[in-house]
């Protein structure tokens, strides 16, 4: 019955693998060949049909870190916290993307690598969060009060997604605002593009969730296995 | 005594005359401009370039090249996600080598 569930997961990953491939390679050509440029920041504004997808990725990185931890704080299973550390490396990867994608942009359109708009602020703020909690988890083998803390923390970094979607909203910036209800909206072009890149970004982070949440279980039960052959 | 007014004499010698110099050119570009074509004008602006610093009025007084910071983007976001791959491929090996070392580990104590 293991060896089937296994196998039924195996199939499941290669496929979304797959299709995660061919979506990457539309996106692409959606994104070079299908949408128009920019009429006035030029070729540089196609750096957005990357960045917000990998801001949207970032969340739900966050977002499954947040639920790992929170099913770890009630139950205290391995596999939530696995799912856990899964979700903050893969959410601060996206964020690390998003960070550094975001000024290469803003240098054109705004003059400036930097400026400390209410979103990018909140965005640094969640990266330095979830930093935090990987920094305490690398620490060794993290113990059970380690865990705990951290799980903690990617549930204090929770209450910074809102704040980084709706801060464009809320607060006066210079982030633009496109693709919110008072923003000007796309071409036709450029939403499937974004659209393509959504979903292509979507599959790219569940994948990545998923193999690094085994990865944590492998080194979970190895470690396990390791504190047993040593109290023997 | 003498020498210091002949010090004072010096140093204002050297004080006054490359000001003396450079206030010179300014009145050169009219007569240059009836005078000669091209050669003359980029003389001007090199001139001007080296006479004068001007402030960038706003971002788009600026031209900055946005195809290295498109192909920079993508260069990051590929090399980002290549180096997690690599990481986790790590990780994975680091696993297996230690699970191959507890088994060994675990058929040495039953032989024993």
């Amino acid at each position: 019955m293991g060896h089937t569930h296994q196998s039924g997961s195996s199939t499941a990953w290669s496929l979304l693998l797959f299709a995660t491939l061919v979506l990457f390679a539309a996106t692409l050509y959606a994104i070079f060949v299908f949408a128009p440029v920019e009429q006035q920041m030029g070729i540089v504004q196609k750096i957005f049909y990357f960045h917000v997808p990998s801001a949207y990725a970032m969340y739900i990185g966050f977002g499954v870190s947040a639920v790992g931890s929170a099913g770890y704080l009630l139950k205290r299973d391995a596999r939530w916290d696995a799912v856990g550390v899964a979700g903050a490396e893969v959410g601060t990867l996206f964020c690390l993307i998003v960070l550094l994608t975001g000024p290469l942009w803003a240098r054109k359109a705004w003059g400036v690598w930097w400026t400390w708009d209410p979103r990018l602020t909140t965005t640094l703020l969640a990266g330095m969060i979830f930093a935090a909690y990987l920094a305490l988890r690398s620490m060794g083998n993290a113990g059970e009060v380690e865990k705990r803390f951290a799980a903690g923390l990617a549930l204090f970094g929770l209450v910074d997604l809102p704040l980084i979607h709706y801060s464009v909203q809320r607060w006066r910036g210079v982030h633009p605002t496109v693709i919110t209800g008072k923003g000007g909206g796309l071409e036709s072009e450029m939403y499937w593009a974004l659209g393509l890149s959504f979903i292509a970004f979507t599959g790219l982070a569940v994948l990545l969730i998923w193999a690094r949440a085994s990865i944590e279980r492998q080194r979970e039960e190895t470690a396990q296995l390791r504190f047993e052959l040593m109290h023997r | 005594m003498r020498a210091l007014i002949a010090a004072m004499v010096l140093g204002c010698a050297m004080f006054f005359t490359p000001m003396a110099g450079a206030e010179t050119p300014s009145d050169e570009p009219d007569a240059g401009a009836e005078g000669s074509g091209g050669e003359t004008a980029a003389e001007d602006a090199a001139e001007e370039r080296a006479a004068q610093f001007v402030g960038v009025r706003g971002p788009e007084a600026e031209s900055v090249p946005g195809g290295a910071l498109l192909l920079g983007a993508y260069a990051i976001v590929w090399l980002l996600l290549f180096l997690f791959l690599m990481r986790m491929r790590g990780l994975q090996r680091q696993t297996a080598e230690e699970l191959e070392r507890l088994s060994l580990e675990i058929r040495a104590s039953e032989d024993r």
